[in-house]
């Protein structure tokens, strides 16, 4: 089930200014044009056709791996895209392609007006953070130090990297532990230092990787909140990978869902969730060591359990069923006929994440 | 950006970069207060052998010094341990610094940069600057105040010249070592160039302990091929109040109709002149290699 981008009309962002001060050229759907002192951009911030990539990591002798099988995307300026995606589907390598980091193996596309294979000048327009590996956050500097070096480390001045360093900090509400090391803080609080980068420079594009690693829900939520609301406010377009498919949701305009180094579907997050409408979310959590009898009814479309060790051990079973109203007598008929043993039973709407994973499983009886 | 800045201010930016790794690392460095007591005694007990072992053999091995040389072994040597630092840390580093970057995930940060692919290499290194250099200090004090080592300043502008061309030619091969990272994938165990120049050829050949004429002919012109050799040459006799300046003591300074430090002059920029375009072409090929390939980052 895949969905052309290119037969679905963008959304716009009214207002959606961005600083290209420096795009000299032009490419077919796109047109620059001056609001006051501002350089605008119609047509989409970024484009790519067809965009391949293998990977040949860490020996020589070691395969290729087509981490990119051919992705077409176009984003808008001002918007918040998503990237959703299980391990392994391409998300990071997508977004160090954007970044310049990799070069693609095939494909053709422009990052803020610079065509892909110009790495260096995309950098120069693109932020990128990543919480894989802590990226450089350097343990013996502070916050403060580590966000400002950043900051120089793409050119700003001094100066200038500090006053938005001030900025970026107050944001994800760490100035008042900025003279404190790295070391000397929690996890989630060096979580939010790597976030503060995002907050620095005034890129046109800001490129964020799994986001929501190390924090808890609640900080989650609010930091990515204000630093979409502050990348927004300024006009910055915004491309956020996360596995989170409800965090993802609940921010982009837009999403793509990526599989095996494709996109099998691009849209709003509500439209999106059309391709499950018929659908009800069943959550049963029962006694471990059930046996299931035959084959499932038909009406469960996916399903996945998750046993809970202990002295009471517990499994979790959560599937995508047809809304009927025999579809829970007939889940139980298969899957735990003995009442008894059931602890607590939910129906729940089913979300992005559900979307995800009908995709994911299409594809693979496709495939 | 590329196209409407200027070059000065492109120029400035680097700086600003550069300058912003120098006070990173100073930050890094101060931090380890710890470190910084290991990194006086290491420098005291390193030299203070080198010293020891120097006077056991004092007698003998300055009759091998020979007019070029002066007759003092001590002041033969310390030159040999400060050169030998400073060619080290030029020539050693740019590899040891990158792959720390890359397995301690830094690298990823610094390639993000749109500054030059150069800048952040340059940057790591000012770890070294801060770390190596006050070394040759401490060797050349030892020296002199401990060890009966002699030396004449008359010529510092000379030897500052030739340091520069000692610097510049290491840290050419440093910059080929470098590319092996990328270019030939060496992410483990011994990088090649830095072995044989550094490890093997300078520390067998090119005279730090002792002068090259003990070696038999054949490894003579071997020595010849590194810029170690020139260094000492060079500086020891621009160094040793008793050196004559005159006197061949390389094979090539036997063979070419100039004075000595001619020939060991013109051999290292030779050297720096060959070896740096080479290694900037070779790293930032290889930069350009793990882009496409995806080896950039440890991270994938």
């Amino acid at each position: 089930m895949v969905v052309p981008d290119a037969l679905t009309p963008l959304p716009g962002r009214a207002g959606a200014i961005i600083d290209l001060k420096d795009v000299t050229k032009e490419y077919p759907g796109q047109s620059l044009s001056f609001r006051g002192t501002k350089l605008e951009l119609k047509g989409p911030l970024l484009w790519a056709r067809n965009l391949k990539h293998a990977l040949r990591m860490t020996t020589v002798d070691s395969l290729a791996v087509s981490a990119l099988r051919g992705v077409d995307l176009r984003i808008v300026p001002g918007e918040i895209f998503g990237l959703l995606g299980p391990n392994g589907s391409g998300k990071t390598t997508l977004i160090k392609v954007i970044a310049g980091l990799l070069r693609p193996t095939y494909g053709k596309g422009t990052v803020a007006g610079i065509p892909l294979h110009d790495t260096r000048s995309i950098r120069q327009r693109v932020s990128y953070v990543s919480t894989t590996g802590w990226m450089g956050l350097e343990w013996a500097l502070t916050a403060e130090e580590n966000i400002r070096f950043y900051g120089e480390l793409c050119g700003l001045t001094r100066t200038v990297a500090s006053i938005r360093t001030e900025e970026a900090l107050r944001l994800v509400d760490l100035w008042e532990d900025r003279k404190k090391s790295t070391s000397g803080l929690s996890n989630g609080m060096r979580q939010r230092v790597m976030l503060a980068r995002g907050l620095v420079l005034s890129t046109p594009i800001v490129l964020l990787d799994e986001p929501s690693v190390g924090l808890d829900p609640i900080t989650r939520g609010q930091v990515i909140k204000t630093i979409c609301d502050t990348l927004v406010s300024r006009g910055q377009t915004l491309i956020l990978a996360d596995h989170d498919a409800e965090l993802v949701g609940s921010v982009a305009d837009r999403v793509a869902i990526l599989h095996q180094g494709m996109v099998q579907i691009i849209g709003a997050p509500n439209d999106l969730l059309v391709i499950v409408s018929h659908l009800r979310v069943l959550d049963i959590v029962m006694q471990s060591g059930v046996k299931t009898k035959n084959s499932p009814p038909p009406i469960i479309h996916r399903w996945d359990t998750n046993e809970r060790p202990g002295t009471q051990a517990l499994t979790h079973w959560r599937g995508l069923v047809e809304e009927s109203p025999d579809a829970l007598h007939r889940v139980l008929e298969w899957l735990c006929p003995d009442v008894r043993h059931v602890v607590e039973i939910s129906f729940l709407t089913p979300t992005l994440q559900d979307v995800m994973g009908m995709l994911e499983e299409e594809y693979s009886y496709d495939g | 950006m590329t196209g409407n800045l200027s070059r000065r201010h492109r120029v400035a930016k680097e700086l600003g970069t550069l300058w912003a790794f120098g006070v990173r690392e100073y930050r890094i460095w101060q931090s380890y207060r710890a470190n910084q007591l290991m990194w006086m005694m290491n420098i005291f007990v390193t030299t203070l052998l080198y010293f020891l072992m120097g006077r056991m053999v004092e007698a003998k091995a300055s009759l091998l010094l020979g007019p070029a040389y002066g007759n003092n072994y001590m002041s033969f040597i310390v030159v040999g341990i400060m050169v030998n630092v400073f060619l080290y840390t030029n020539l050693a580093d740019p590899y040891t610094r990158i792959a720390r970057s890359y397995f301690n995930g830094t690298m990823d940060l610094f390639l993000l940069s749109p500054m030059s692919v150069y800048t952040p290499l340059l940057g790591l290194m000012t770890k070294s600057i801060l770390d190596d250099y006050p070394r040759l200090i401490f060797v050349g004090a030892f020296g002199i105040f401990l060890f009966g080592a002699v030396f004449r300043f008359s010529d510092l502008g000379w030897v500052f010249l030739f340091s520069l061309l000692v610097l510049a030619s290491a840290f050419g091969i440093g910059m080929i070592s470098a590319s092996s990272f990328y270019l030939l994938n060496i992410k483990r165990g011994t990088e090649p160039v830095r072995f044989i120049v550094q490890q093997l050829m300078a520390t067998l050949l090119a005279g730090t302990y002792y002068p090259v004429t003990v070696l038999p002919k054949p490894l003579q012109w071997v020595a010849c091929l590194i810029p170690h050799t020139y260094a000492f040459d060079a500086l020891r006799r621009l160094l040793d109040p008793k050196a004559a300046m005159g006197v061949a003591v390389l094979p090539l300074q036997r063979v070419l109709p100039w004075s000595p430090l001619v020939v060991d002059g013109v051999a290292l920029f030779v050297m720096g002149a060959s070896f740096i375009p080479l290694g900037l072409w070779l790293y930032g090929r290889g930069i350009e290699k793990a882009r496409r390939e995806g080896s950039l980052t440890r991270w994938q």
